[in-house]
């Protein structure tokens, strides 16, 4: 039956106890518990022996091992001395154990757990392939990099079209807006109106993601094409940046 | 505040011992020394001595019983073993087997 059985605080049992229903421990009880419900041992409850249960609550002394089929919980001022095992573990703060803990599920949950972990092996190992795809991350910057090198392109077609590079600029804005605010900030520094909101960015900005991953990141890449565009901003921006920050300042 | 209670279904083989009410609606097997009362109800199966101040025997009890105030044999009730108590009933149709001493 599904009835609770007490041991009170003021009884001491020395032998095992078994059988169906759950069981809640005040008292003492020197032996092996092991009954299908749960099994809660209160604050004052102390047991020597295995106990086993369905879910064991554990806010007591106990000297032996714990397994739980559904969970083993210890409540804050449990001291537990033995192995401890269930599909759900759980020791709160200011419980004491001392022994093995395993959590494992049901035989055929930890059979199922056990057969997809060696088909799991192989799959992780492309599933690092995969991850530095992923990594490369770094390819997206790249990426974003021809952007940069449309938005210079631009400039060019700018000369021959203005109404074609506003476009692509917004576009490159828009899918990087880090570099665009770091060209945009080459070039802005000059104006000394945009001036003070660029040290608040270029800061924070520049110093921790753009000068460590991009630098380093460009340089190997794209030795040549990189130097030759930090540097032309000195010397383009002056025929660039008027016309740039015009056709922003415009389309903005 | 029932103390201690055996459930039915659960059993225990052992001694138990304490010093508050006991009820048993399981199995017992060993021996059972408390001093507060002892309540033995039908559908439990008890093969121990008992020790206690009052028992109450539903159910079916085999060993040796010493009360210090008194001993009653429900309706139903089974007992087999020698008793020793100040005041012993048997109810009707109880079934008891043994030797009983009243402290004469």
């Amino acid at each position: 039956m599904a009835e609770t059985s007490v041991i009170g605080a003021g009884t001491v049992v020395s032998g095992h106890v078994r059988g169906q229903g759950s069981l809640e421990i005040l008292g003492r009880v020197e032996g092996d518990v092991s009954v299908t419900g749960n099994v809660v041992v209160g604050p004052a409850g102390r047991v020597r022996g295995h106990v086993s249960g369905a879910e064991l609550r554990i806010s007591g002394q106990v000297q032996g091992d714990l397994r739980g089929t559904l969970a083993v919980l210890l409540e804050p001022g449990a001291r537990v001395a033995g192995d401890i095992s269930g599909p759900r573990v759980g020791i709160a703060p200011g419980a004491l154990a001392r022994g093995h803990v395993q959590t494992d599920g049901e035989p055929a949950l930890a059979a199922a757990a056990r057969a997809p972990l060696p088909a799991a092996r192989p799959v992780t190992a492309p599933a690092r392939v995969a991850p530095a795809p992923v990594a490369p991350p770094a390819p997206a910057k790249v990426v974003a990099a021809p952007a940069k090198f449309e938005a210079k392109a631009p400039p060019a077609p700018a000369k021959f079209e203005a109404k074609a590079p506003p476009v692509p600029a917004k576009i490159e804005t828009r899918a990087l807006p880090v570099p665009a605010k770091l060209e945009a900030k080459a070039p802005l520094p000059p104006p000394p109106k945009l001036a003070p909101p660029k040290p608040e960015p270029r800061r924070p900005e520049p110093a921790r993601v753009a000068p460590p991953t991009p630098q380093a990141e460009f340089t190997p890449v794209r030795p040549i094409k990189p130097e030759p565009r930090r540097p032309p901003p000195p010397v383009v921006p002056v025929i660039s940046k008027g016309t740039k920050a015009k056709k922003k300042k415009s389309h903005d | 505040m029932a103390g201690t209670v055996i459930g039915e279904g659960l059993t225990i083989e052992g001694d138990i011992s304490g010093d508050e009410e006991i009820v048993i609606h399981g199995n017992l097997r060993g021996r059972l020394t408390t001093t507060d009362a002892v309540t033995v109800t039908g559908t439990a199966v008890v093969g121990a001595d008992i020790t206690g101040a009052n028992l109450s025997v539903a159910g079916q009890v085999t060993g040796d019983v010493t009360a210090s105030e008194r001993v009653d044999i429900q309706a139903g009730g089974k007992l087999v073993g020698d008793i020793k108590a100040a005041r012993f009933t048997i109810a009707d149709g109880a079934s008891f087997k043994g030797n009983v001493d009243m402290e004469v």
